[in-house]
């Protein structure tokens, strides 16, 4: 059996390369689910992994956080000495018990606070949580109750905790889902800015095309094995994305902006070698 | 064996009842008074992680357990704990490591387990008795050296409560996050389930077998109900048990009562939380 122990098998090469997947293979119930996966993730940019339903995204996310057993090799660099890379995850949703009852601010103290909740919030780990949810503009959330948030407000709260983490890597299951097209565009933005002040590298499971070619900045087209890595305009051609899809999927719609926006004003689509 | 009497004086002194004078009563008061603080605590993550049926197969291990110490000739009140510390790490062992949903790994344990400790016991006519007191539990009948151990055991719940609640809620919310963000999944995990097991079996001498999970779910599930944060859920669930617990006791020596105390300390937590389902809704008509 393949093994995933992420502290062993996750080396630090000291390249311009935040991750790379060399000959990732996994198999799942004898399913070949990833087919010899090699691929690289920029240091410091916005990569997103595209590819139809079945493809393999998220279980190459699972991988890569040592959740499922696979061959091959996952390196993740940019970090200081031996400890283990900071990483960051943002769960597709979050299954729990919506009646919990657990504040925003229990949710986002439990990880820092060492002396147990019932004791009380100490003023430390609260002023960090504030820091954090004015950081992902979600000031307002602090004394709701989590299973009382909508999508998009659980999706910031999320982010909230694993920006905790300080993460060099922070790491998104399908950011678009459950959330609304301007939602969608909001969080993106919000992403960009935190990563220009932060400096992470952002890797992200996305079906949203259009998202992606105005927000990433790399693009690894998967259907269980990888069909095209780059830039976006590179990488989603429409012959490509024909062959992956198997429909006519140009780039037409994908350039249409929310609020009949004709340009996107994130720094990462200049970048990305939009007009 | 250390001398008990002052503390069952002191406790005659803080809780005054006729009842109470009679020192197999303040034995089962201390008992219970240890038993319910460590369900409550222990209840509010078997709620969160859902694992009222793990409790539920741990507590049935007990007739296997009981079994063991008929085979090796030794105590039950041994290998009950021990047995049931095993039943508990296998299970957790198997749930992370197979591709069966977790109810169904119980369900194959459980079943084994059942049927383990009911052929070894019949064939042994002489502790058909026993079995009973299994079954129904009798914390009248607690002896001063189950009430020590149930005192170690109390200390070290309480220090893992202290240590580790952050922690286990992160796992309950979420077990692919918190790996992630560096919380040590799977020693928690192992932790808590072998601790769970212990609290199980040796809540079975209060409740017995078929109702040791209520004493870890109704505290904590009208916990949930009363409480707006997580922090307040348990301290809300340590009311409701202690309280429970305590009133159960004094009701079953009643004259007018004269019930088994096990049951009669689950209805007054029964009753707590239909108190707490009727707030829940008064709450939830209020913010409409």
């Amino acid at each position: 059996m393949p093994r995933s122990e992420p502290n062993n098998s996750v080396q630090t090469p000291m390249t311009s390369m935040a991750v790379t997947f060399k000959h990732v293979t996994v198999k799942l119930g004898g399913v070949l689910i990833l087919d010899n996966v090699s691929a690289s993730v920029p240091r410091g940019g916005c990569a997103a992994i595209v590819g139809p339903n079945g493809a393999g995204k998220t279980t190459m996310l699972m991988a890569l956080l040592g959740q499922v057993p696979y061959w091959g090799n996952i390196m993740i660099s940019d970090t200081p000495g031996d400890r283990s890379p900071y990483i960051g995850y943002v769960p597709q949703r979050l299954q729990f018990d919506r009646g919990l009852p657990m504040t925003v601010m229990d949710f986002l103290v439990m990880g820092t606070q060492r002396i147990p909740l019932w004791m009380g919030v100490r003023a430390l780990p609260r002023d960090w949580a504030r820091a954090l949810l004015s950081d992902v503009r979600a000031d307002a959330l602090e004394r709701r109750l989590i299973g009382a948030l909508s999508g998009g407000e659980l999706q910031r709260v999320l982010l909230a905790l694993a920006l905790q983490q300080e993460p060099e890597l922070l790491v998104l299951d399908e950011p678009a889902a459950g959330v609304d097209v301007q939602g969608e565009y909001l969080l993106c933005e919000l992403l960009e800015r935190l990563r220009r002040e932060r400096g992470f590298t952002q890797l992200m499971v996305s079906h949203d095309l259009a998202t992606v070619t105005h927000h990433a900045t790399y693009v690894i087209l998967l259907n269980r094995r990888v069909v095209a890595e780059g830039p976006p305009r590179e990488v989603l051609t429409p012959e490509n994305m024909s062959a992956v899809f198997g429909l006519h999927m140009g780039l037409a719609d994908a350039h249409a902006m929310p609020g009949k926006k004709t340009a996107c004003s994130a720094s990462c689509c200049k970048e990305g070698g939009h007009d | 064996m250390i001398d008990l009497s002052p503390l069952y004086d002191l406790l005659y002194h803080f809780l005054p009842f006729d009842c109470l004078r009679a020192r197999f009563m303040q034995q089962a008061m201390i008992g219970l008074l240890l038993i319910a603080p460590m369900t409550a605590a222990m209840g509010v993550q078997v709620i969160n992680f859902k694992m009222a049926f793990f409790a539920d197969a741990i507590s049935h291990s007990a007739f296997a357990g009981v079994a063991m110490g008929l085979i090796f000739a030794v105590s039950p009140n041994w290998t009950m704990p021990l047995f049931g510390l095993v039943v508990g790490l296998a299970i957790m062992a198997m749930k992370r490591h197979s591709s069966l949903s977790s109810d169904t790994v119980i369900g194959v344990i459980f079943a084994a387990v059942m049927a383990f400790g009911l052929a070894i016991v019949s064939r042994n006519r002489s502790v058909a008795r026993d079995l009973q007191r299994f079954l129904y539990g009798d914390i009248l009948t607690i002896a001063d050296a189950e009430v020590v151990s149930l005192a170690v055991l109390f200390i070290v719940i309480m220090a893992f409560q202290f240590l580790s609640y952050n922690r286990l809620l992160y796992i309950s919310l979420n077990t692919v996050v918190a790996k992630a963000h560096r919380v040590r999944v799977a020693f928690y995990q192992y932790m808590f389930a072998g601790l769970l097991a212990l609290v199980v079996m040796l809540s079975v001498w209060a409740v017995g077998v078929l109702l040791v999970t209520a004493l870890l779910i109704v505290p904590a599930a009208a916990a949930r109900n009363f409480a707006r944060s997580i922090g307040a859920m348990f301290w809300w669930a340590m009311l409701v048990s202690v309280t429970s617990a305590v009133a159960g006791l004094l009701i079953s020596a009643q004259d007018w009562a004269r019930t088994a105390t096990g049951p009669t300390v689950v209805l007054c937590g029964f009753l707590w939380f239909i108190v707490s389902y009727v707030f829940v809704m008064a709450r939830r008509r209020l913010a409409q």
